[in-house]
């Protein structure tokens, strides 16, 4: 698929100019850079344009030509017709450059959509509109407006934007970074993200795929691929669109949602996708990737001849969550041999500030060795005496032979110019600061236990899906869409424990009730309108008697009916009161791009203000229900602290695997929440206190 | 000929929608069916002369030949008022008596429309009461029964018409489904016991408290700038989306069937409202969106307005429009006759008045 877009041997510029200046000169110069390809400028007003035959329609063409792609870059208005004689002539790749669609407007619009029909009737392959077009250097392929054209190299790039893909174009230029494929998307009418990432994926040439996005066309479908793709190749990604402000610039921009940042975040953990927050960030992943093996492990040694700059590495390594490596007895001895007595053995090795080459390359050698290393930060500070060039190309030559990451870090400006140039010659990054170096290493070292943790795929859960079914069915026939307490029987259907209760419609039937259960008892607002109970004196706990149900259900009537005059109220529910457990919540809310998000988190009153929860798209595996408990920050407190029993941990994963499997077979549910999950001590289970959830309507 | 004065103790009851669905139902039952509201207070000029805005839209939907000036003979006007402040005599009754003599002419049945509240008109000497005691009818009374406290006010009601002959029974209209177990329950055997009839109650229903898109922009003076062609469907809520995207995604898929006020420099929230299928976005501010959010709400079928108003301004005339919309058109005709047939005593309603109807 796609061969013949990205390695053509015959293209067609429809819009080709004369004219210096115009895109349509500048695609053609820029294809002409490939001596051995075939270009059929195609221009009605021109017989000849740079010393190529000019044709006045696609259709002209003869056929011995066979046209594999077409550029296009005539007006917007023109291109709908000029993509439907290019499916007459039997062309199968289009790419179009023209802007003046979709992001500009309703008419723009109606074009895109008269091109996707068009694309779909002759079953033509497009990119774009509004893009800056394609590189690909292994073929030699350079059809795009750009200024220059990429060098040789095994990162494949592809934007939404097509003023990122020229600014890391000239970046790259500069430093002498090199791509395999480029590719600007524009407005994904046809192809989109999920089609390249399976095409760098079969790509012999790439080892490395970055991606700046502000947006996905088919979330769960791009999760799916990934999921597969990052285990062969590493993929950073740029989101934009993250805040308030920069996902309302997308909307503006784009005419989509910019989604939710958590559950972007989710996504792109559950595919194995290393998230970069900025495009510095991105390439300074994709160059450490692109030269460098995989740690093994955390642990870090530190190369250094300032003192300074080695603590700050370390402190940046320990908040990155890496670990400065403790050698070998044999490592230090052999550091002792032949560093000077004042050095320091230890990590960070301190070589000293009139270390020459041979130093650092004893030191860099004698670490790389020690097994307890598994990753090597170089930092070069310019002191009088230091020889940058000579410990440049010396480290330069290591790094290309390394079987572990070596990064470095020459800090500083002018006097380390020479020392930079030296390794980007042979294709390696310097980092302009020690955090740069720690953020990269970090990438690496991710990414290697992306690539070994072993996936599972997740498991059905039992439940009787006929009752469920007809449950679901019967609250969709209901008018209102938020459903509460009353529904708790969906929970039966996925066998998650609920708790104890009866339905009271009178005083008299309550107390009836209280007495049939056994005290304590708690008391709950029954009404569809009622999402927070205890705003609205909804809940009352711990009631011992008669005199006390009695009590509590005449004042909670009088402030509900304060508080929510309008709530419809369908009586009481009363549940045995449980004590000794901690309160979790289990959450899903159906996001936009990506389906059912799920959501854990503790439960209580700060929740709301603390954010402390953890998200996952569903369906989710053992391993990820496990991981969304273990990664709240108040973990601790479920798992017990200070002596305390620890909480039945298993039993809420096995209750967000129910959950994942409820919402996954059933899309009909918006949101879902159960809270609070009364989680008793372990080896006692949890128990489901409340629910609420929401049904399309 | 039989006649029937609709009345209630407060405006927008339901008076009117009784009117015209119980004239729809009695029309289609083979009865010619006239119709009167005596004194109109919503005035509007049509074709040159004055007429009330209420009775002009029954005539029309029952399809009534007789003249707006028959139909409606006496118009609510300040200086009426300030005549009846002075003492000046207007022979109120007269044309009154008159313009009922015209349009009870050839019919089987009248249905006479009250004017506001039922004591409203008295310092004229028109009020409910007095105008079914002029023109010999007899009354049913229309409360909206929004809370408990409606019960004080159809006790009160009926000591002001005095009369019990005159008083044929009551209709409960728009009960909360909140109340609809209480009122059931309750309410109507507490009238029931003291001798007064109950038609019957009609529940809140949202067909009939929604507004089309065109009467919005109408209402709002705004200018549609996609999907002028989807103008046509109801608006049953107005949501406000000046929340953060990912709550206003949650909140507007729950009401689907709702207009969304935001800025026009809100392009997050606007995607929300596309995304979720709400039936109108209403930017306030005069501020056009981006062209790329447009194309989507056009691919989505979804009208875009612009008003100049800023959104405190908008929400104001979204309150009043919403719930206060007059029943124009056939769709919400269509509904009240629905809700009449399903929720009233219809045949009880007519024996009342002496009327049978065919089944």
């Amino acid at each position: 698929m796609l061969e013949k877009m990205f390695d053509p041997d015959s293209v067609a510029v429809i819009g080709a100019s004369r004219t210096k200046g115009k895109v349509g000169r500048a695609v053609l110069e820029n294809l002409m850079q490939n001596g051995k390809l075939r270009i059929v400028p195609i221009n009605p007003n021109v017989d000849e344009i740079l010393g190529l035959r000019c044709y006045p329609n696609i259709m002209d063409v003869p056929d011995g030509l066979k046209v594999d792609l077409a550029v296009i870059v005539v007006p917007a208005q023109m291109v709908p017709n000029t993509i439907d004689e290019c499916g007459r002539a039997g062309i199968g790749n289009v790419i179009v450059i023209s802007a003046g669609f979709k992001e500009a407007g309703i008419e723009g619009a109606r074009f895109e959509r008269e091109c996707i029909s068009l694309c779909e009737k002759y079953g033509i392959a497009m990119i774009g509109p509004n893009c800056l077009g394609i590189i690909d250097t292994s073929s030699g392929l350079n059809a795009s407006f750009a200024a220059n054209m990429a060098y040789e190299g095994n990162i494949a790039m592809m934007s939404q934007s097509g003023a990122i893909c020229t600014v890391t174009l000239d970046w790259a230029e500069r430093i002498g970074v090199g791509f395999s494929k480029f590719i600007s998307l524009g407005n994904k009418a046809v192809l989109a993200e999920n089609d390249f990432l399976q095409l760098f994926e079969k790509d012999p040439s790439t080892a490395v795929i970055a991606a700046y996005l502000e947006g996905v066309k088919d979330g769960p479908e791009f999760i799916r691929i990934a999921q597969r793709v990052s285990r062969s190749k590493p993929m950073i990604v740029v989101k934009s669109g993250r805040t308030s402000v920069g996902s309302r610039a997308v909307s503006s921009h784009t005419g989509t949602l910019a989604g939710s940042d958590a559950a972007y975040n989710a996504a792109f953990k559950q595919a194995g996708i290393i998230r970069a927050d900025s495009l510095e960030e991105m390439l300074d992943y994709s160059r450490a990737f692109s030269v460098c093996p995989l740690p093994e492990g955390r642990n870090i040694a530190i190369i250094t001849n300032a003192g300074g700059l080695g603590i700050l590495t370390a402190d940046a390594c320990y908040n990155a969550g890496l670990s400065i490596a403790s050698f070998e007895e044999a490592t230090v001895e052999r550091l002792r041999e032949k560093l000077p007595p004042a050095a320091n053995f230890y990590d960070p090795v301190d070589v000293l500030g009139d270390a020459g080459a041979d130093l650092y390359e004893h030191a860099l050698d004698v670490v790389l060795e020690d097994i307890n290393v598994n990753g090597v930060i170089v930092l070069v500070s310019p002191q009088a005496m230091t020889d940058i060039p000579g410990i440049a190309e010396k480290l330069a030559k290591k790094i290309q032979h390394s079987k572990k990451p070596i990064l470095c870090n020459f800090a500083g400006g002018s006097r380390i110019a020479a020392g930079e140039e030296l390794l980007n010659s042979y294709g390696i990054p310097n980092y302009s600061s020690a955090e740069r170096a720690v953020g990269s290493m970090n990438a690496l070292c991710n990414y290697y236990s992306i690539k070994h943790h072993s996936h599972e795929e997740p498991e059905r859960q039992d439940s009787d899906l006929v009752f469920a079914r007809s449950f679901i069915e019967s609250a969709l026939s209901e008018k209102r869409r938020t459903h509460g307490l009353e529904s708790m029987d969906i929970l039966k259907a996925y066998d998650i424990p609920v708790v104890d209760s009866r339905i009271a419609k009178t005083l008299p039937e309550a107390i009836q009730a209280a007495e049939n259960m056994g005290y304590p008892v708690v008391m709950k607002i029954l009404s569809p309108d009622i999402s927070h109970k205890t705003d609205v004196g909804g809940i009352r706990l711990n009631l011992e008697h008669a005199d006390d149900v009695e009590r509590a259900y005449i004042s909670m009537m009088s402030d509900v009916r304060h508080y929510m005059p309008d709530a419809v109220i369908t009586g009481v529910q009363l549940q045995k009161m449980i004590s000794g457990g901690k309160e979790v919540i289990i959450g899903m809310d159906r996001d936009p791009q990506f389906g059912p998000l799920l959501m854990f988190g503790l439960g209580g009153t700060y929740v709301e203000f603390l954010k402390d929860v953890s998200f996952a798209v569903a369906p989710v595996t053992g391993a990820e229900a496990k991981h969304m408990v273990s990664s709240i920050k108040t973990y601790p407190l479920i798992a017990g602290v200070r002596g305390e029993v620890a909480s039945d941990i298993d039993s809420i994963i096995r209750t967000l695997l129910k959950v994942s499997q409820l919402v996954t077979d059933f899309p009909e549910i918006l949101e879902f929440e159960i809270n609070p999950l009364m989680v008793l001590p372990e080896g006692q289970g949890c128990v489901a206190m409340d629910i609420r959830f929401t049904l399309k309507s | 000929m039989a006649s029937i004065l609709i009345s209630s103790s407060e405006e927008f009851s339901g008076k009117s929608s009784i009117c015209m669905g119980l004239g729809r139902i009695f029309q289609e039952s083979g009865l010619k069916v006239g119709y009167m509201k005596p004194v109109g207070n919503l005035l509007i000029d049509v074709h040159g002369s004055l007429t009330d805005e209420d009775s002009e839209g029954i005539r029309k939907l029952l399809g009534i030949a007789d003249p707006g000036k028959y139909i409606t003979p006496i118009h609510l006007t300040d200086s009426l008022i300030d005549d009846a402040l002075r003492g000046v005599e207007k022979d109120l009754d007269e044309r009154l008596v008159e313009a009922y003599s015209v349009i009870s002419r050839d019919k089987d049945v009248v249905f006479i429309e009250g004017t506001g509240g039922i004591g409203g008109g008295s310092m004229y000497g028109l009020s409910d009461p007095e105008i079914a005691s002029k023109l010999g009818t007899r009354i049913l009374l229309v409360t909206r029964f929004d809370s408990i406290s409606a019960v004080d006010r159809i006790l009160c009601d009926m000591r002001i018409i005095g009369n019990n002959d005159m008083f044929i029974g009551l209709i409960l209209n728009e009960v909360p489904a909140n109340m609809e177990d209480r009122v059931s329950e309750l309410v109507v055997p507490f009238f029931e016991k003291k001798g007064i009839k109950v038609f019957g109650m009609i529940h809140e229903d949202d067909t009939l408290r929604s507004v089309f898109i065109s009467e919005i922009v109408e209402d709002l003076h705004a200018e549609v700038l996609v999907a002028s062609d989807k103008l046509d469907q109801l608006v049953e809520h107005y949501l406000v989306g000046a929340m953060e995207v990912g709550s206003a995604i949650k909140y507007f898929r729950r009401q689907p069937n709702s207009a969304v006020i935001t800025g026009g420099d809100r392009a997050d929230i606007q995607m929300a409202a596309i995304e979720s299928r709400v039936k109108c976005l209403i930017l306030t501010g005069n501020m056009r969106p981006s062209g790329a959010v447009l194309a989507s709400a056009e691919e989505a079928g979804i009208p875009v307005i612009l008003v100049r108003g800023d959104t405190m301004n908008t929400i104001e005339r979204m309150e009043h429009l919403i719930g206060h919309a007059n029943i124009k058109q056939q769709v919400k005709l269509d509904k009240v006759i629905e809700l009449i047939n399903g929720n009233l005593d219809v045949p009880a309603i007519a024996e009342s008045i002496g009327v049978k109807l065919q089944s």
